[in-house]
């Protein structure tokens, strides 16, 4: 038996058979039960995803398990990926989740079960081989995740509502799915992917097109890509905190490996236009998205909205690839198709630690709010450093984990100008400087946001009681981020680990032979002149640090240091209310963006009764509401309640009118089957 | 002159051409707007003289010459003048756009010209693409921001910058598609630029006579 | 790893660190005396750290390892960037570093530890600082990667050492209108990466209008020093940057003593000469208010696409 089938098979045994032991175990060894079972089940996902991406793949058909279309099973390369990495952050989460259910009084039964399914319904969405198959698992996943994120449902009413945008857009996104690809089946032999692989050469432009254009629409909803990202921001927060870290950091991915799935490999590439889509929204999303984050003061909120950021990336370095692709440039499709793929990698293991360490922080002191939050370096000091180092990779700066893809994703973007006066390369000529300033735009508001998340949560002095009484989390929660925080450093230091394979992936994925990347300390691209060594750049920089430290120990006086006040222009010592919040860090870029998320902003000045000179007190509100919802979903809501509207006249409450319309409709039907016969 | 001099003087004078289209967009001055399209003005008539030059052609020798007399010289002498008359309204205070927000505007003028003048810098002979007709791009630019000023500005001078900034790009274009229009046509239209300007100019002056300001949006006032 | 790369890789430090506070020196020296006074001599900026670092050091109550370090970390970044990129010899010491992008992202890494710093003091002057700064770091970054993507088109690579050659044995390039529009795009960049005005000042200590300097607002001693030579340092590298892009004459491609002199003095007169323009110029800038920033920006960022479109449609 291969890897890939022990490593499947063991997923799934393990999967429900955690599930049912959820069931009978007593409480007390609820959580440790579930938690162990999931890290099995994510550690054999990871084994069977290792497999398929080096080599062995493994085809199943299970004809009798569903009724009409039967199971089948194919995990490939490209699939492989993404079982791998949905593996590894359940292991993470898993390993966690045993201390942080516990504490958050999550170990009822129904949580409990229901965690190690969901992470076997995302497992199987990527090794889904036929249709039927494929939103089977999508909707299983859909399904468990939203019980999940309901789960805190009794204690905060937020979570409620969260829960209500989250069923409805997710079912919406799977609608969309469910209409692109049963038009697809329509033209093709049956509805196992190989069938749809034959049927997508021979599709016409527009069945192709249309297909494309529907299923995108489910995909980046499930991504959270504008303008389908409204749910994203309120249900990956409110979920129960490893869920929000299996959310954010793997439960998108399908999305993206969708949209790869159906628009390189079943349809075979297309045409332009559809790339250069993708390459829009992918860009507007990502620059959208981390406004949106750079805005927020919710710790949680902030990193949701950072995945909406990262997915952007991802899209955009999609959609290279198919501009690439289609115009005849494989080789760098390829790099920009890795630079992708390494940024999912990238950003589960960056967004997994990043949330563990949010939900570490909602542990020891009950708060999500920035402006509440500070100063908990003292209180909670590996927190800290978790937060550091997730915040160090998703900032894109070197020696972070996000560095080496984004570097990745630009090389391509910017060899992907058409030789200087080629013919039809117009499109591309002006959508990649667009592209390279959307990223650029994108990695520098990423730094400002991510220096607020930091510097105002976790430096500084504490600004709430409950930000002084932090404290640090149990060891399972901790060792938990270690997993997340050692998959990061390895991941910044020494990417060439995995950038073959995903190379060899995303040649495989375009029908392109070489490997795009390749290299064992530095990173080199294939086709294009661009090396980098994350490794040696991060040993330059230790030793600079070392050869620092050293000058200043020679030439600075040997005098003991000493503390002493801060600067306090002798007015006594400062507050923690004179401290900067994050509301007023991100003043002047909210300034500077003004015109793009228009915030709303109330000034009451209540002044004194005897003089109007006198003012008694200001008070200043601020909203920075999200314009995207606003403009769009707020007028669709509305006509749907007027709908609603209208339609309770049709509804007295009278049974017999009722029972009438039944009637009314069965009799048209049959006239209608007697006319058309 | 050799084929890569021509070629590097060719770019710069546009380039010079461009610049100057984006700094008129940048400043607020009224003053140094001014100054800028004098500026245009000697690259516009430098662009000519190169091409004069580079095809040994007196009489567009001769248009270059006039270009530099009338764009960098009277015309923005008669504007400097009505600037004079014009007493404190010095500076363009609120643009209907905001600065920033107009440069990036101005960012997508510029390639959207590119993509629509594609078409029409293919349309030369393959193997002759000269550089002359690469250049074409600039000076549909050129024509774009100058409508774009032309649109958001609100004092009554900024906009007739606007239209000579239209002007200019539109008799690049000519000189670079064609390599002149010949002497008769750039005399005309020439004239008929500076009869506009003191037409404008005349006009601007018997608005702030009777209203004593040249902000245009109040001209709508007129109507009710 | 060539022996060209190993000598720059131990020539151009010493050169930047030994001659950046100089540098500063002169810019200061130029302003006084533009500005009618005698100025304290080029030595100052060496006198202020020899002074500062025979202090002790002091740490304020209540800041972290954080407020500590980074003052190593902004001068290490500096360090391996003055390293790593041509300045003296075409050949990089450590050449997979020597990207463009990276060198970029390194510089940023220094200014974000400054802004972790000025936040974790926990006053108002500090957050306001780490602020400011984030957010013109932030609005910088477009320019700068367009700017990078313009000079890159032409030569393929962002390698640094491949740009350099390249300008070099082609020498045409230089006035081309990609370039002018890059240059002038990456000098307001410098401009406001570097603290000068029009976008900070860098002599103020007027609350409402300092950036950088409010960031460093608590620190002292050696420490304080530590800040002063990387910023200065940062400023060198930057102008020895925009010299060795445009301007890369004179640049050691031979590891011979007598071409290695040449590229010394090359960069010495080259940084200087823009060092004193910049301070000249400053004379004659007022500083602009925080939000006009955005403008100036948005103005270098359409120069910066300009440059790459035409680089594609005028080639």
């Amino acid at each position: 038996m291969s890897l890939v089938a022990v490593g499947l098979g063991g997923a799934l045994a393990a999967g429900v058979l955690t599930a049912l032991a959820a069931v009978v175990v007593p409480r007390r060894v609820r959580s440790a039960v579930a938690g162990t079972g999931t890290v099995v089940t994510g550690g054999a996902g990871v084994m069977a995803g290792v497999g398929a991406m080096t080599g062995s793949s493994l085809s199943v058909a299970l004809p009798g398990l569903l009724p009409l279309s039967g199971v089948s099973l194919t995990l490939d390369a490209l699939g492989g990926l993404f079982v791998a990495v949905t593996g590894g952050v359940a292991v993470a989460a898993g390993v966690y989740g045993i201390s942080y259910t516990r504490s958050h009084g999550l170990d009822a039964r129904g949580v409990q079960v229901v965690f190690p399914l969901f992470v076997v319904a995302m497992l199987l969405v990527p090794a889904a081989a036929s249709v039927g198959t494929f939103l089977v698992c999508w909707e299983l996943m859909a399904l468990f995740s939203l019980l999940l994120v309901v789960a805190e449902h009794r204690h905060r009413p937020e979570v409620a509502q969260a829960g209500r945008w989250y069923a409805v857009m997710t079912h919406l996104g799977f609608v969309a799915v469910l209409i692109g690809l049963l038009v697809f089946v329509a033209h093709a032999a049956d509805d196992s992917f190989p069938a749809l692989r034959e049927a997508g050469r021979h599709l016409s432009p527009g069945a192709a097109g249309l297909v494309f254009v529907v299923t995108l629409a489910g995909f980046a909803s499930k991504a959270g890509i504008l303008p389908l990202h409204a749910w994203l921001p309120r249900a990956h927060p409110e979920a129960p905190s490893h869920v929000s870290a299996l959310m954010s950091a793997a439960m998108v991915n399908p999305g993206v490996y969708g949209l790869v799935r159906v628009g390189f490999d079943l349809l075979g590439g297309g045409t332009l236009w559809w790339w250069l889509l993708v390459l829009a929204l992918g860009a507007v999303s990502a620059v959208y998205g981390i406004l949106q984050a750079a805005m927020s003061t919710d710790l949680k909120r902030l990193l949701g909205q950072s995945t909406t950021e990262n997915m952007g990336l991802v899209l955009v370095g999609v959609g290279a690839a198919g501009v690439f692709a289609t115009s005849g440039n494989r080789v760098l499709a390829g790099v920009a198709l890795a630079a992708a793929l390494l940024h999912v990698i990238n950003h589960a293991a960056f967004k997994t630690l990043l949330f563990l360490a949010a939900g570490s922080v909602l542990h020891g002191t009950g708060a999500r709010d920035l402006d509440a939050l500070g100063g908990l370096r003292a209180g909670m000091p590996q927190t800290t450093a978790a937060f550091g180092l997730g915040a160090l990779a998703a900032s894109a700066l070197p020696p972070g984990t996000a560095f080496v893809s984004e570097w990745l994703l630009l090389q391509a973007l910017i060899h992907g100008l058409p030789a200087p006066g080629a013919t039809g390369g117009t499109a591309a000529a002006i959508a990649m400087p667009l592209a390279v300033a959307a990223v650029a735009l994108t990695a520098g508001l990423a730094v400002a946001t991510f220096v607020k998340a930091f510097g105002v949560g976790f430096l500084a002095k504490p600004r709430s009681a409950a930000a002084g009484n932090a404290h640090e989390s149990p060891p399972a929660m901790l060792v938990g981020m270690g997993l997340a925080g050692v998959a990061c450093v390895v991941l910044a230091l020494l990417p060439t680990l995995v950038l073959p394979a995903v190379g060899t992936v995303s040649g495989v994925a375009l029908g392109v032979g070489d490997p795009a990347v390749s290299g064992a300390v530095t990173v080199r691209l294939a086709g294009v002149a661009g090396a980098l060594s994350p490794l040696m750049l991060t040993l330059a920089l230790l030793a600079a640090v070392v050869l620092v430290v050293g000058a200043v120990r020679v030439v600075a006086a040997r005098r003991a240091r000493r503390a002493a006040r801060l600067w306090d222009c002798g007015g006594g010592p400062m507050s923690a209310r004179m401290e900067y919040t994050a509301t007023s860090f991100a003043e002047p870029l909210q300034r500077v963006f003004d015109d793009v998320v228009r915030p709303e902003q109330d000034v009451d000045v209540t002044h004194h009764e005897e003089s109007r000179y006198l003012v008694q007190a200001v008070e200043y509100r601020r909203k920075v509401p999200d314009r995207v919802e606003r403009r769009l979903y707020e007028p669709v809501l509305a006509a749907v309640a007027a709908w609603g509207r209208a339609g309770r006249r049709l509804a007295t409450g009278s049974v017999h009118r009722y029972l009438g319309y039944g009637f009314y409709t069965l009799c048209a039907v049959l006239i209608l089957v007697a006319v058309t016969r | 002159m050799n084929e890569t001099l021509f070629v590097q003087l060719l770019d710069l004078a546009c380039g010079g051409l461009l610049l100057t289209a984006v700094l008129v967009l940048w400043r607020r001055e009224l003053v140094v707007i001014i100054h800028v399209f004098a500026v245009q003005g000697a690259a516009l008539a430098a662009l000519v003289g190169v091409l004069a030059v580079h095809e040994d052609s007196i009489e567009l020798g001769a248009v270059a010459a006039g270009v530099l007399v009338l764009r960098a010289g009277v015309l923005p002498y008669l504007l400097r003048r009505a600037l004079a008359s014009a007493g404190e309204a010095r500076r363009e205070t609120r643009p209907l756009v905001n600065v920033a927000a107009s440069l990036l505007t101005a960012a997508v003028l510029t390639l959207l010209a590119y993509a629509v003048s594609r078409p029409l810098v293919e349309l030369a002979p393959s193997g002759l693409m000269s550089p002359a007709t690469q250049a074409i791009p600039i000076g549909l630019t050129v024509v774009l921001i100058g409508f774009f000023v032309l649109v958001t500005r609100r004092r009554a001078l900024s906009q007739l910058v606007g239209f000579l900034l239209m002007d200019n790009g539109i008799t690049a274009v000519g000189f670079l598609t064609t390599s002149g229009v010949g002497l008769i046509v750039e005399l005309g239209v020439s004239l008929d630029v500076l009869l506009a300007v003191l037409v404008l100019q005349i006009l601007t002056a018997r608005m702030r006579e009777t209203f004593g300001d040249t902000d245009l949006d109040e001209l709508r006032e007129l109507r009710d | 790893m060539s022996a060209l790369g190993i000598v720059g890789g131990v020539v151009q430090p010493v050169l930047i660190v030994a001659g950046s506070p100089l540098l500063v020196g002169v810019m200061r020296q130029v302003r006084a005396r533009l500005e009618g006074r005698a100025g304290p001599g080029v030595g100052q900026p060496w006198r202020d750290l020899r002074k500062l670092f025979g202090k002790e050091r002091i740490s304020p109550r209540g800041t972290s390892e954080v407020f500590r370090v980074a003052p190593l970390v902004l001068v290490a970044t500096t360090l391996v960037v003055a390293v790593v990129t041509p300045f003296v010899t075409t050949d990089s010491a450590v050449d997979p570093v020597a990207d463009l992008f990276a060198v970029v992202a390194l510089l940023a890494l220094g200014a974000v530890t400054l802004a972790l710093a000025g936040l974790d003091t926990g006053t108002a002057f500090g957050g306001m600082g780490s602020s400011r700064e984030m957010t013109i770091l932030a609005l910088v970054e477009p320019t700068l990667l367009v700017s990078i993507f313009a000079l890159s088109v032409r030569v393929g690579s962002t390698n640094l050492g491949a740009i350099v050659s390249a300008t070099l044995h082609d020498p045409v390039r230089v006035i081309s209108p990609v370039s002018l529009l890059a240059a002038v795009a990456l000098i307001i960049v410098i401009v406001a990466e570097t603290g000068r005005l029009p976008v900070d000042n860098p002599s103020t200590h007027l609350e409402l209008t300092m950036v950088h300097e409010a960031m460093v607002l608590e620190y002292a001693g050696p420490d304080l020093a530590l800040v002063e030579l990387a910023s200065a340092m940062r400023m060198s590298v930057f102008l020895g940057l925009l010299a060795n892009l445009f301007l890369p004459w004179g640049i050691a491609s031979t590891a011979t003593p007598i071409a290695l002199l040449v590229g010394v003095l090359a960069l010495i007169i080259k940084v200087g000469l823009l060092g004193v323009l910049l301070a000249a110029g400053e004379v004659f800038l007022a500083k602009l208010r925080l939000f006009r920033v955005p403008e100036l920006l948005a103005g270098s960022f359409l120069l910066s696409l300009l440059a790459v479109a035409a680089s594609f449609f005028l080639a």
